[in-house]
């Protein structure tokens, strides 16, 4: 097993009229060729931001990027823009949540397939015809011939997310970063899509790294999990480790408030109480400690770093659930 | 050939829907059929689910109910009102009893007025009290839904969170004391943490103030924590309405077992033993003959392109409009 | 207020205190230690700018350029306000009941805009006042007052559909937002939708279009005024231009002097409209 992204101290900020905002804070990891892991976090962890600053995505005079990015070997973050262009569709390649903001409205699907194809892999017009057919075909889209030749706003928002996926896979990536890819759907078109993905990923023998913010999505479709919070990662296992021994409070937290469907009818949500940390003014220790149920002094001072335990499992707490120390429940 | 099986007569029905429906003209001159001769009732005290995916014509229905979109033919008894036949100024009284909350919490709150005026605004409109009384009753109004009034008073509602504003929302929509409360996809655009205090908050509030709730929602884990009858809709139509365990535990209608099934579970053990569903929801413009899923349906035969079934009873309480309904 | 100067840029900042200037002459002008405007000194003939006694010189006749330009201001920016004051007021209020109520009174409205727009400004203008303006008896002048009236009136109609379309516009965009389906849920009656939710949101966008609108009269004005068919007696800056073509290269700044004052007041104008136009639309994208 090789690993095919690794980032290293992976830092994003962005200068705003506010000050200096911190979205990601010195990000590990190493995502093994062949898994698929899930990043989950709520909005303003920083998934997003970490997702595209790893693919190289985010510009603007504004953002500064710090810390390693190696895909299949290569520092993308040493390279050049052009040259971090060029890993793009064949290296590396993503789905966003709203396909229509990916797809040109103007254009029939048929063009927006065949331009990858042609210009990345130089096909001839005659043969990313067929390849366009075959990976529709591929994506379970009924009667590709057909297809090729509408536009996006005659489709419906599962159809588009399969075409979104067919421009992904088309030049056959290593790996593909799925942001969202089902939230905009409804639940059954979602566990199609899920199961397309898992599918392909098989056949195709692809990485995938899945940001999303429900749970429900990562336990049935990734290998790994990490969980993301204020802009670190503050939990990382094996899924069905993570899942059994939950170590930071805060996934388990995230993990009870959620509405979930094998609970019992008209039970009462437990809540996260209180908001986020102000991204532009974080306190010192750990993010979590305002909101936290089992805090303690340590936890409002100092920092926690992130601490391994066994069979691959890391957590960032002072005082992580499942151990036998004192703990004051406040 | 009535489709009312399912509908209760007993005297603490506070709203009694019959065969609803509701067109929308599109361009091409055609013609949505959002809601197809849709029937309910809801008593006192419930919280009834209005559960499907887009396209089943859920919103549409809400907006029916308040009358806010018209609906073409049908009957809305509300509490001894029948709101379709009111004149323009009785339909404005009789709405002080029902109130709607939205999906989009930004959107619901004037960017121009103060979380003051947005939550006094109804007391004001029927001029309730004199401008202290409705200034205290604003002030209950926030506290009750978990706001500091000091702190958020006079601030503008773009300052706030999803969340806040939705609990703003909430407040204004209680200013009136109404029997009934809609909630149109209240939570669905809120951060899954958040969704919880809503959830909480919104069972507080029918516990405090006495209120029936209709919740629609295409999120079924949702609607298993707040509601205690469920309805599924698909394409316009009732496809079967019962309890919340019984439609969890049972459900006889092949659409809500698919519905079910898929909703992704945070548990890794669990085995997706996944009723299959293939392909799209028809378009609404245009649906099937018959039962209008049989296309995706694994159970439909010559009978459901035919025959439209109607609502029957398979177990207590719990109905279904299928001609093959599951065991 | 002082907020919102500190958000002007520099050539706003500039445009303000230009027009400030402006309407600063306008009201005190005839109190000002200048010569009369209708005096006409034929030994100052042509003199050129910063001649004594006549600060911006003179033209062919004499006249005193300064006052003149000032005294035109008068009616000019006269013109102008009234025009889009009244038509502003007009067209806003058939384009947010129009935009508010819908169905077949809409699409009528949206016709009636959308023909009258299609007619050149100019034009429009023009058709109204030789209409309105001519005599039946060509030996016998109109009122002069009359025909600021009439000209007034011309360019109030120019106006209407400009800001009316505007009006539409930004309603549409808010009437169907959910606090205004929350509103009428509330049983509040419309005309108190229209007046508390739907007009103060609206307004920006309007405010920001009525200073566009103050330059494209002065300049509609401004032409007819050229064309002969305006204030015909020379009392605007477009009558003070048309009067001196002729006499232009012997006294050149009499052609210059209501030409650059009229243009930098319709510049002055469209850049405080436009900075208001771009800073709502920054501050609706984060709506």
């Amino acid at each position: 097993m090789s690993s095919i992204l690794k980032l290293e101290n992976l830092k994003v900020r962005f200068s705003t009229h506010r000050g200096q905002l911190e979205a990601v804070r010195g990000v590990d990891l190493d995502v093994q060729a062949g898994t698929s892991i899930g990043i989950v976090g709520e909005s303003g962890s920083g998934k997003t931001v970490m997702s595209r600053a790893a693919m190289g995505l985010l510009t603007g005079s504004n953002v500064t990027r710090e810390g390693r990015v190696t895909f299949d070997g290569k520092v993308l973050s040493d390279m050049s823009r052009d040259e971090v262009r060029n890993e793009f569709g064949t290296g590396m390649a993503m789905i966003f949540q709203d396909p229509m903001t990916a797809l040109n409205p103007v254009r029939r699907i048929g063009s927006q397939l065949q331009e990858s194809l042609r210009i990345r892999l130089g096909m001839s017009r005659k043969e990313a015809k067929v390849r366009s057919i075959e990976l529709l075909t591929l994506v379970r889209i009924p009667e590709p011939k057909q297809m090729l030749r509408k536009f996006p706003s005659q489709l419906s928002g599962g159809m588009r997310q399969r075409i979104m996926i067919a421009i992904a896979i088309s030049c056959n990536p290593k790996l593909l970063f799925a942001d969202e890819p089902t939230t905009a759907l409804d639940v059954t078109v979602q566990a199609q899509i899920l199961e397309l993905l898992t599918d392909l990923r098989q056949k195709l023998n692809m990485t995938m790294v899945l940001v999303t913010h429900d749970l429900g999505v990562v336990a049935g479709n990734t290998d790994y999990v990490a969980v993301m919070y204020a802009g670190e990662i503050v939990e990382q296992a094996p899924t069905a480790e993570l899942f059994a021994n939950m170590k930071m409070p805060y996934t388990e937290a995230l993990f009870k408030s959620i509405p979930n469907i094998q609970m019992k009818a008209g039970s009462r949500l437990p809540v996260i109480e209180g908001r986020l940390p102000d991204p532009t003014d974080r306190p010192p220790g750990c993010g979590f400690a305002a909101r936290c149920n089992y805090a303690q002094d340590k936890c409002f001072s100092d920092h926690p770093e992130l601490e391994k335990a066994k069979d691959g499992h890391l957590y960032r707490c002072w005082f992580p659930l499942g151990e036998s120390i004192q703990r004051k429940v406040s | 050939m009535t489709n009312h099986a399912h509908l209760r007569k007993d005297s603490d029905v506070l709203l009694r829907v019959e065969d609803l429906v509701v067109e929308f003209k599109v361009p091409g001159n055609k013609v949505v059929n959002a809601v197809s001769s849709v029937s309910f009732d809801v008593k006192e005290g419930e919280t009834l689910a209005v559960v499907g995916e887009s396209g089943c014509g859920k919103t549409t229905l809400g907006k029916a109910l308040l009358q806010i979109q018209k609906p073409k033919s049908g009957t809305v008894r509300f509490s001894d009102n029948e709101l379709t036949a009111l004149s323009k100024k009785e339909l404005r009284e009789a709405r002080t009893s029902i109130q709607m909350i939205f999906q989009d919490p930004i959107s619901s709150l004037d960017p121009r007025m103060t979380v003051r005026q947005i939550v006094e605004e109804p007391l004001w409109i029927w001029s309730k009290g004199d401008e202290n009384e409705r200034l205290e009753k604003v002030k209950t109004l926030l506290n009750n839904v978990g706001l500091d009034p000091e702190l958020v008073l006079d601030r503008k509602s773009y300052e706030f969170s999803g969340g806040q504003c939705q609990r703003i929302s909430i407040a204004r929509s209680l200013a009136l004391e109404p029997n009934m409360l809609i909630c149109d996809e209240p939570v669905s655009a809120l951060d899954v943490s958040i969704q919880a205090q809503i959830l909480n908050l919104l069972n507080d509030m029918k516990d405090r103030y006495g209120l029936t709730l209709i919740f629609i929602s295409h999120d079924l884990s949702v609607v298993k924590a707040i509601s205690t009858r469920i309805m599924v809709m698909y394409l316009g139509k009732v496809c079967e309405i019962g309890t919340t365990e019984s439609i969890y535990s049972k459900p006889a209608h092949h659409y809500t077992a698919a519905l079910i099934s898929s909703v992704p579970v945070p548990d890794p053990t669990h085995k997706l033993e996944r009723t299959p569903i293939t392909g799209e929801p028809p378009s609404p413009v245009d649906p099937p003959s018959g039962c209008r899923f049989r296309t995706r349906c694994p159970a439909a035969t010559e009978l459901c392109a035919t025959e439209e079934p109607m609502l029957r009873e398979v177990s207590d309480g719990q109905f279904v409009a299928c001609h093959y309904p599951r065991a | 207020m002082r907020k919102l100067w500190s958000t002007f840029n520099l050539p706003t900042k500039i445009s303000v205190v230009w027009v400030a200037l402006v309407f600063f002459f306008v009201l005190t002008g005839s109190f000002l230690p200048l010569p009369d405007p209708t005096e006409f000194d034929p030994d100052a003939s042509g003199v050129g700018l910063f001649s004594s006694g006549h600060l911006l010189g003179t033209d062919i006749n004499g006249y005193d350029l300064l006052s003149n330009v000032i005294n035109g201001a008068r009616i000019s920016i006269l013109i102008a306000l009234i025009s889009v004051g009244v038509g502003g007021l007009i067209g806003s209020a058939i384009g947010i009941g129009s935009a508010y109520v819908r169905g077949k009174v809409d699409l009528v409205v949206n016709l009636f805009f959308n023909i009258l727009l299609s007619i050149p400004n100019l034009v429009l203008g023009l058709a109204l006042v030789a209409i309105l303006a001519t005599s039946v008896d060509p030996s016998i002048p109109i009122d002069p007052n009359r025909r600021v009236i009439i000209i007034i009136f011309s360019l109030t109609v120019v106006i209407i559909p400009i800001l009316g379309r505007i009006a539409r516009g930004a309603t549409l965009s808010w009437v169907n937002r959910e606090f205004i389906v929350a509103a009428r849920s509330m049983g509040m009656k419309d005309r108190h939708i229209i007046f508390k939710h739907i007009v103060p949101n609206v307004l920006p966008a309007i405010y920001a279009v009525i200073f566009l609108a103050i330059g494209v009269v002065i300049v509609a004005e401004g032409a007819l005024s050229l064309l002969g068919v305006g204030i015909i007696d020379g009392v605007s800056w477009g009558a003070m231009i048309g009067r001196v073509a002729g006499d232009f290269t012997y006294a050149p700044q009499s052609m210059y002097v209501p030409v650059i004052v009229l243009a930098l007041t319709v510049i002055a104008f469209n850049q405080i409209g436009d900075h208001l136009r771009s800073q709502l639309d920054s501050r609706e994208g984060k709506i």
